[in-house]
């Protein structure tokens, strides 16, 4: 009997090709999207899992904001004070530049950690005493595959690499490649004995925070956090007598990757709905995938019917022909499995390079892996099967053998409301891909209050050098404008507390502070409201003049910029004069509100050079640029990005939402108009003869096509109906994960009810066509 | 009718109705019919197009329902089984010869033919057995492996008695047998049931052709649902 079933199945399968096609190749694609999205949401779901995670908490500090990164002055008084916790040191770099003999390369996650840091962190050793290792200075241990890149087939132990010609570091261990779901990354780990000297300063002020200064413990077993915790306000005040306004909040490792009220964090956090949306959208992929197959399958049931009516006559009994047809359901499933499997192996492979996903494909292999591949399979032969071979095993063997399609149930209310699905979901995702386009056009060009266009930026290693490079870069014909600064607009990262205690600002707020040069302002285009701009000053020119922000006026209580002219305010404890206001600019990424800017000439700290290219032979200008660059510092690897480059890596999650959305809309989309072709072909055949009457009748065939298709524009509103409140509400939650966002206006929503009809016109003029244009004679002949 | 003739009923049918409804028109198809068939009985049924024969055959073949009326099959009043009880009775004591044969396209005549041993549960090795003697008999063993399409009519409507006698029935239904066939392999479908009647299977025939007709020991005609004349043929 089930060679019967699976003899049918394939001959089935070899009879009807096209049929066939549309369905292995829709089912393909959901199961390959299906399994993608799984793969990458566990992934993500995984950060920081592993068995000893769970008692490993990173010391965090909440004033103003919430900061993952704490003074160095923490860990020893943590140690003293909590002797049962083991606790470590990191200072993450996420670049450095490392020389092995005369090789240099830039190499990526570097951090500086104590000797505590493998005893808490299992890093998988390779070679290398853990307990020792890293508790001498200049010792470093590097990953599997930064060794051999180094090194090759040499023993690394023992040999010499220098990092950032400062440091020249022994190679001491040697441990295996890190997963890529780890909230500190790491390839290489230098002994933190190392720079002590030069960081001592940070050992010694609570308030010194260093940027990728991180403080981690190991939680003894059977501890609970909350004891901890509730003798941290003790220990602020015992250390540093401090009483208010200030916490330690201590952050289970694993919700690093998902909290994203922390700022500093060395991988940009994503919230866990951002990955439970994307398994809704695998569901709607995988439930629009059956509701074609479904289509498709009932489509077919004319076909079929002669067939069961013979089998039923010949003795069949209904749950028999049930099985048969389920038989041939899973023997599509299964091939569709075959193919979607090989389809998410093949994206994964190159996902890395296309969506900067790092997802391994032999994750495929996984027991866990296959076993909700198992499920996935039982569920998509159940819902894509069950419906239809009951409709199939119910026709009445008379109605069947006297001719088929006059008795074939209609079933079209059925059909039609899963078609309204397919199209409410394509709808849905439609709207979900361009609100996140639009936002992503915002994040990146819109509303940014200065000029970004053909900047690049490139590091001064020394800023005795400034003028020399400043004059060389202005000699070349490939620069526009120069200006040194710490950094463009976006590039702001030194915060610094003011207080105004004359304009009843008397807590200290925290500011971004921008050391710039008399170009800045005009490279920009910042737009000056009221003052001067910055000046050049002499070193020994110790005056305080500012140029501020709105914001920072704002908070002031200042409302007309010519009246903050002259005003003043506290930095740092010294008196500082506002001499300029400029309008607001993003100085940081849009998911954070504004803050005060404070803009001050200070040579000392250029440590960035912000160059204007003219907008032809870029390329060359750039390739100039960097051999004059390299001949004033030779020691060093000569670097530059794009400002763009720049804004857009603040958005990177975001652009992997929006790959995302993009692609998975496209494949849900796909999927559905193979659906809907099948039901064009079901409505085509259903209606033949009436096109034939309507044809002799004298009806063209153009009002014959729109008999079809005005049935589809109907559902397309009836759909949109469902899909327009539950997209609004779910785009609109979405982007109120960002202090600037865009509005959800109705143009969006036209656009997608006008894509899907589109879509949908062009999926079914082909069949609708072909039907309006059968001889009528045919037809007719053809009941 | 005397007992001993009744122990030879195969087939009594007693004031059977039939209706066809829709939303607005009801169409008697069978009216108070009443008939019988022996064992070992070769019945012709006859008829202009719309009197009934078609609906008496289904409901002799279980495959449909009388509305009212009684239908006992050897012995058993089959009038009212359900579904699964009518499929069971059937696939044991039933064959189907039809006017358009009726052959799964996806399934070789060797398949067709083995199609109802599967459903009867009978071993693969005896299944193979039986079709090849069957298809020996109807002396199409040369095309076991062809599909339906690649046949003639004749040769199509041979495998269909093939699969009508494979599971050797009491009782085989014809639904107009010849009329997709030119004379000649018309003749020689008649000749073929002619021969399973002599070896004594009731066969129970609906045609429209005298020349058919006339292979068969009673035609029953029908006109509006109700038998008008039974000709007993000599």
């Amino acid at each position: 009997m089930l060679k019967s079933y699976i003899t049918i199945a394939f001959r089935s399968l070899r009879r009807n090709l096209s049929y066939a096609f549309l369905n292995i190749f829709g089912l393909t694609l959901g199961i390959a999207a299906c399994l993608v999205i799984f793969l990458v949401v566990r992934n993500e779901l995984n950060y920081d899992n592993y068995a000893k995670a769970g008692r490993i908490y990173r010391v965090t500090l909440n004033a103003i904001d919430f900061n993952s990164n704490v003074s160095m002055a923490i860990a020893p008084k943590l140690r003293n004070d909590f002797p049962e916790l083991n606790v470590t040191q990191v200072m993450y770099n996420a670049e450095v530049m490392v020389k092995v003999n005369n090789n240099r390369f830039r190499d990526k996650d570097f951090s500086f950690v104590d000797e505590h840091f493998p005893e808490i962190f299992d890093l998988g050793w390779i070679a290398g005493d853990p307990k020792t290792a890293l508790s001498e200075p200049n010792s470093i241990v590097l990953n599997q595959t930064l060794a051999h890149k180094y090194f090759g087939d040499k023993n690394p132990m023992g040999q010499f690499i220098n990092v950032e010609n400062q440091i020249n570091a022994k190679v001491t261990g040697i441990i295996k490649d890190q997963p890529g779901n780890r909230s500190v990354p790491i390839q290489m780990l230098a002994s933190l004995e190392t720079i002590k000297d030069q960081i001592k300063d940070n050992y010694t002020n609570f308030w010194n925070i260093g940027g990728g200064f991180f403080t981690f413990f190991e939680l003894p077993a059977n501890s609970a956090i909350k004891n901890i915790q509730a003798r941290i306000p003790v220990f602020l005040k015992k250390n540093w007598s401090i009483e208010k306004d200030v916490r330690l909040p201590l952050q289970p490792i694993r919700d690093i990757h998902f909290d994203q009220k922390y700022i500093n964090n060395v991988v940009t956090p994503v919230s866990k709905n951002t990955y439970y949306a994307l398994f809704g959208v695998a569901l709607l992929i995988i439930i629009t995938a059956c509701i074609n197959f479904i289509n498709l399958a009932t489509a077919q049931a004319i076909k079929r019917s002669k067939e069961v009516g013979v089998r039923k006559v010949l003795g069949a009994l209904r749950s028999q022909l049930v099985k048969q047809f389920m038989g041939e359901t899973t023997v599509m499933v299964l091939l569709a499995l075959v193919l979607g499997v090989a389809l998410a192996a093949l994206f994964l492979t190159k996902a890395h390079s296309w969506m900067n996903l790092t997802v391994d494909a032999s994750q495929l292999q996984q027991p866990v892996v296959i076993f909700w591949i198992t499920g996935l399979t039982v569920a998509v032969i159940l819902l894509a099967g069950l419906y239809p071979s009951f409709v199939l095993s119910a026709f009445q063997p008379v109605a069947s053998l006297k001719g088929g399609n006059a008795q074939a149930p209609r079933r079209f209310s059925l059909r039609k409301g899963l078609v309204v699905s397919q199209f409410a979901i394509s709808q849905i995702l439609i709207v979900g891909t361009l609100v996140v386009a639009s936002q992503m056009d915002y994040f990146e060009n819109q509303d940014l209050g200065f000029n970004k266009d053909a900047v690049i930026s490139i590091y001064v290693p020394n800023q005795a050098k400034t003028e020399v490079l400043r004059e060389q870069l202005l000699s070349n014909p490939g620069v526009k404008q120069v200006s040194f600064s710490t950094g463009a607009p976006s590039y702001a990262n030194n915060a610094a507390g003011f207080s105004a205690p004359a304009y009843g600002v008397t807590k200290d707020d925290v500011t971004n502070l921008i050391f710039a040069d008399e170009n800045y302002i005009d490279m920009f285009g910042l737009k000056m409201l009221a003052g001067e701009k910055l000046r050049k000053i002499p070193a020994t020119d110790t005056s305080q003049n500012f140029v501020v922000n709105e914001t920072l006026i704002h908070k002031m209580g200042i409302t007309d910029p010519h009246k903050a002219v002259g005003a003043h305010f506290i930095l740092g404890g010294r008196n500082a004069n506002i001499i300029g206001v400029v309008q607001d600019f993003q100085e940081e990424s849009k998911h954070k509100l504004r803050r005060p800017v404070i803009l001050m000439y200070h040579a000392e700290y250029f440590f960035r050079a912000s160059i204007k290219l003219q907008p032809t032979n870029m390329n060359r200008a750039i390739e100039s640029i960097g051999k004059s660059w390299s001949a004033l510092f030779p020691d060093n690897l000569y670097q530059y990005e794009f400002l763009d480059e720049h804004i857009a890596s603040f958005y990177e999650q975001e652009q992997k939402v929006y790959t995302a959305f993009q692609l998975f809309s496209g494949i849900a989309i796909l999927i559905g108009c193979l659906g809907l072709y099948g039901l064009i072909a079901f409505a085509a055949a259903q209606r033949t003869k009436e096109v034939g009457i309507r044809k002799v009748l004298g009806a063209s065939v153009w009002s014959a096509v729109g008999l079809f298709s005005k049935e589809f524009i109907a559902l397309i509103g009836v759909a949109f109906f469902i899909a327009a409140p539950v997209a609004y509400y779910a785009m609109n939650s979405w982007l109120q994960n960002y202090a600037y966002h865009i509005s959800i206006g109705p143009l969006i929503f036209v656009l997608a009810v006008l894509a899907s009809g589109v879509i949908a016109a062009v999926t079914i003029i082909h069949q609708a066509l072909r039907a309006a244009l059968v001889n009528p004679v045919k037809s007719l002949r053809s009941e | 009718m005397s007992k001993n003739e009744e122990g030879s009923v195969m087939i009594k049918i007693t004031d059977m109705e039939k209706f066809y409804r829709t939303e607005e028109v009801e169409t008697i198809a069978l009216n108070k019919l009443s008939i019988h068939v022996k064992t070992g009985e070769f019945v012709a049924i006859m008829g202009p197009s719309g009197c009934g024969k078609s609906t008496l055959l289904n409901i002799l073949g279980m495959l449909d329902d009388p509305d009212e009326g009684s239908y006992i099959f050897n012995g058993i009043e089959v009038a009212h089984f359900t579904e699964r009880k009518r499929a069971d009775l059937r696939k044991h004591n039933i064959g189907f010869v039809f006017q358009s044969f009726n052959l799964i396209d996806e399934l070789t005549v060797f398949e067709n033919v083995e199609l109802p041993l599967i459903y009867t549960g009978v071993p693969s090795s005896e299944r193979v057995k039986r079709v090849e003697e069957v298809l020996d008999k109807m002396q199409i063993m040369h095309r076991r492996n062809h599909y339906p399409q690649q046949l003639s009519g004749g040769q199509q409507q041979r495998v269909a008695i093939a699969r009508a006698v494979v599971n050797k029935p009491k009782l085989i239904l014809a639904d107009e047998p010849t009329g997709n066939l030119d004379s000649t392999n018309g003749n020689d479908v008649m000749e073929l049931l002619t021969d399973l009647n002599e070896q004594g299977t009731t066969i129970v025939m609906v045609t429209h052709s005298e020349h058919d007709a006339r292979y068969s020991h009673r035609i029953i005609r029908l006109l509006d649902g109700q038998a008008v004349v039974e000709n007993i043929m000599i």
